[in-house]
């Protein structure tokens, strides 16, 4: 990454429905090749953000840059470029999934044949049934078919998984890593952090309209400490396990955490009590999101929290 | 609604889970949420009943002036085919009895076909009636909740339309009669939408069937009337049962109970039919489509979203065609039948030419307003669309907003000009037939000309969607306007500058001497401001989400 080639370059955004502000000048940087995770709760503004990426919605405020093109005035040339994977998939009732592939993507200007052929086998999708016949992940499979079938240098994709089974979910990280080796840039929100951890490169977490924080997954876990369950032969005293944090102890059963600099010194001072078993787990991106979210909420003054999705239509 | 009842149970006991639990909770909620739905129903059926006995002795103060409006009615008979026959004109009573009652039973019907389906169909759609179907709720009880609103709703209509115009000075036999149509009809519709609500697999294909039989039997009832079918006719068309009670003119009350007895029968057989159906699907299930899609242009999507409707609609306007060109044909024996008629006649006042040519006018007005609707529902639909997220993926590809909206405009104004010309060529065929004076060309030339007020008619609804669309209701104005002036108008002695609102009132008798176009080059002025907020709108807009 050279970190001088933006896809998506966004810069103080805003966005009001009515008198309800949804994006309160949001920043958001994505650079070519990355798959870059957008992640926050529901009401946050993700969906906003997204549907102000692909014009529309206008922006009140600040300024935003898709390949270097303007997203609300260059609509045609920016979305040959791109393709859109909606959280919430909605067909048309009497049109079959393959008719709904085929027309996406050449209103986009075309698909690949074989990706196509080779999707909808991987995907084990049904394209001769009609619109109102899918079941919720079963649409899903279609917006999915039909964004990744195109060639594109950008795919936009708004919690693209809800509804998917987890041998789909599967099937769905390989193709966005096969698309992200390919060299496209991949703009991925959702809620499921297991799917985020294995795909994003960056990640973006925003709350309430802004980001609240950036960076590689390595960068945010930061100083977000190490989980330690051990079962000992011997109980320890509470006193003797100072260089620990967290400490609760049920007998002989111990959990803690620990900075992950000090983990071998951890397990020098637990093997002194004879270790039965032992899991330690690197801190996950749940548990740095909640983590944040906490600290934010118990900080947060005002009772602002969360609405719908992307808040009140105007 | 007896049923209803049933669905009580006391607290303590066992509930049984009968076909019908649960009725009387959901009925409530859906009264306290939905009804107010039914309001504007029953407020324009009021209004056109209570009206009628306000503006008659005001705008027919004389004998004369009554004689002259059974003379004017009486000569031209696409009148007839609207509000059907004229018995009595010379009261008050009698002249609502005309005007209001094939009209009022008609928006009776809409609500209640509306309010049955909502109910019904349009929840499975949305998934809210699966949410209800697995609480305590019988497997009848959704539909009894629909059919239930709908026969209220009907009832409270024809009630507050005939209270509010004895109020205004209706009589009362004949005004409580009139109003009992309005509920009869009302209740017949909820039974045939009750019926269609199980053969359709979603909303819009069991709105259609119901109010596309609304429509013929409607289209049936005038034709029959205006061209004076044998008696069995009357018989064999519910809604000519309504007319046969002859309020003012007579006062029969059996008629309505035919109209109960098919009520019944119809909930009968859709209750039959919704016990033998699976949930979510209907009595015609699709099978396996294409896998391979063919329709890839925004313009193949406009006409692939709207296929059902367009074909539904050249149908129709054949249909039209048929019924008004036969009308035509037998248009001198109709004047020659009215005595009222052959007196302007013999005063000279006009000759059966320009008579005919007036009518000839009227009727492709009337062709041209019917037309307006496939174009203001195919507006209808890119909104429609929208709500539900559809174009959303669509624009989110190479379309732009002004080709994907383009693209609907030109079907909405094609088709409509369209089923203008086909049924404008059909008619002049059949009048061409007959020795009447008037030829395919002249039908056809009048169709054309007629063709401008359409637009315009059209382009208020590519307006409001594409502008206004939180308002997308108002896309009918249009229609509702031109209806109300071209055919009401002239009953309520408007001025000039007030019927001349209506887009048709500029549409000029083309087989006249000197031709004046000037008119329809206005109204086509209006029509393209109204394009262009439509197209600014929807470019400059926010997408609803």
């Amino acid at each position: 990454m050279s970190g001088s080639d933006p896809v998506i370059e966004v810069v103080g955004l805003t966005k009001s429905y009515g008198r309800f502000p949804a994006l309160r000048g949001l920043d958001l940087q994505v650079e070519r090749g990355q798959v870059h995770g957008f992640l926050g709760p529901n009401g946050a503004g993700k969906s906003t953000t997204i549907r102000v990426l692909l014009g529309l919605l206008k922006a009140d405020g600040g300024t935003v840059r898709m390949l270097g093109q303007d997203p609300w005035s260059d609509v045609v040339a920016l979305h040959r470029r791109l393709a859109y994977v909606p959280g919430d998939v909605s067909l048309w009732p009497g049109m079959t999934g393959g008719e709904a592939i085929d027309l996406l993507g050449s209103m986009r200007g075309g698909l690949d044949e074989t990706r196509r052929t080779d999707l909808v086998e991987r995907f084990e999708l049904d394209p001769t049934k009609r619109g109102r016949q899918y079941s919720k992940g079963n649409r899903q499979k279609v917006a999915i078919v039909a964004a990744l079938a195109s060639d594109v240098e950008l795919l936009i994709l708004d919690e693209p998984t809800s509804g998917l089974d987890p041998l789909m979910e599967a099937v769905f990280q390989e193709v966005i890593s096969e698309a992200g080796q390919r060299g496209a840039t991949v703009l991925l929100s959702s809620h499921i952090m297991a799917e985020v951890e294995t795909l994003a490169d960056r990640l973006s977490i925003i709350r309430e309209g802004r980001i609240v924080q950036t960076g590689t997954l390595k960068e945010l876990r930061g100083d977000v400490r190490t989980t330690v369950r051990a079962v000992l032969e011997r109980a320890p005293a509470i006193d003797e396990l100072s260089s620990l944090h967290d400490v609760h102890l049920d007998g002989d059963r111990l959990t803690a955490t620990v900075e992950s600099t000090r983990i071998g010194e951890a397990m020098t001072l637990l093997t002194g009590y004879g270790l039965v078993s032992l899991t330690v787990e690197p801190p996950s991106l749940e548990s740095l999101f909640l983590r944040l979210y906490e600290d934010e909420q118990a900080s947060a003054p005002t009772g602002t929290t969360t609405s719908g999705e992307t808040g009140t239509a105007p | 609604m007896s049923t209803t009842a049933t669905a009580h149970h006391p607290a303590h006991a066992q509930p049984r889970g009968g076909h019908l639990t649960g009725t009387a909770p959901l009925l409530r909620t859906s009264l306290r949420h939905d009804g107010r739905l039914l309001a504007p129903w029953i407020a324009i059926a009021t209004l056109l009943s209570a009206s009628s006995v306000l503006v008659y002795p005001w705008v027919f103060p004389t004998q004369q002036s009554r004689e002259g409006l059974a003379a004017a009615v009486g000569s031209n008979p696409a009148l007839g085919l609207i509000f059907g026959p004229a018995y009595d004109l010379s009261t008050a009573d009698g002249f609502n009895a005309w005007r209001a009652l094939a009209l009022g039973g008609f928006l009776s019907a809409l609500g209640a076909i509306f309010a049955v389906i909502r109910a019904t169909r349009a929840q499975e759609d949305s998934g809210q009636a699966e949410l209800l179907a697995s609480g305590v709720l019988g497997r009848g009880s959704r539909l009894l909740t629909g059919a239930a609103m709908a026969l209220i709703g009907s009832l409270v209509l024809g009630v507050v339309a005939a209270l509010v115009t004895v109020l205004c000075g209706g009589g009362w036999e004949a005004t409580l009669l009139l109003g009992a149509t309005f509920t009869a009809t009302g209740w017949m519709f909820t039974g045939v939408a009750a019926v269609t609500a199980q053969l359709g697999a979603d909303a819009r294909t069991a709105s259609s069937m119901a109010v596309g039989t609304l429509g013929v039997l409607f289209v049936l009832r005038g034709f029959a009337y205006s061209v004076d079918a044998p008696g069995w006719t009357s018989w064999v068309n519910p809604l000519s049962w309504m007319t046969e009670t002859r309020p003012a003119s007579g006062n029969t009350w059996w008629p309505l109970s035919l109209a109960v007895v098919l009520t019944l029968v119809l909930l009968a057989v859709a209750f039959t039919l919704q016990a033998r159906r699976d949930f979510g699907q209907g009595t015609i299930t699709p099978g396996p489509g294409p896998a391979r899609g063919k329709d890839t242009t925004a313009w193949r999507l406009a006409v692939r979203l709207n296929r059902g409707p367009l074909v539904t609609w050249a149908l129709a306007s054949l249909m039209l065609g048929v019924v008004f060109g036969y009308l035509a044909t037998s248009i001198t024996d109709i004047f020659g039948a009215d005595p009222a008629v052959q007196q302007i006649l013999a005063a000279g006042a006009t000759s059966p030419d320009e008579l005919t040519s007036a009518f000839v006018v009227t009727i492709l007005s009337l062709v041209g307003i019917i037309a307006a609707v496939p174009g203001v529902q195919i507006m209808l639909k890119v909104r429609s669309e929208e709500t539900v997220d559809r174009v959303e993926p669509i624009l989110a590809t190479a379309v732009s907003r002004t080709r994907y909206y383009a693209r609907h405009v030109l079907l909405a104004l094609g088709a409509s000009s369209l089923y203008v010309l086909v049924a404008g060529a059909v008619i002049g065929w059949l009048a061409g037939t007959a020795d009447i004076g008037v030829g395919v060309g002249d039908v056809l030339r009048q169709a054309v000309a007629t063709v401008p007020a359409v637009w315009t008619v059209v382009a208020v609804s590519v307006a409001v969607v594409g502008a206004r669309p939180a308002v997308a209701l108002v896309a009918w104005v249009g229609v509702l306007v031109s209806f109300l002036l071209t055919l009401l108008g002239p009953t309520f002695g408007l001025d000039d500058w007030v019927l001349g609102i209506s887009p048709f009132w500029h549409v000029p008798d083309v087989s006249a001497a000197d031709v004046d176009l000037t008119g329809l080059g206005w109204i086509s002025l209006v029509t393209v401001g109204f394009l262009l907020v439509g197209f600014v709108g929807f470019r400059r807009r926010d997408l609803a989400r």
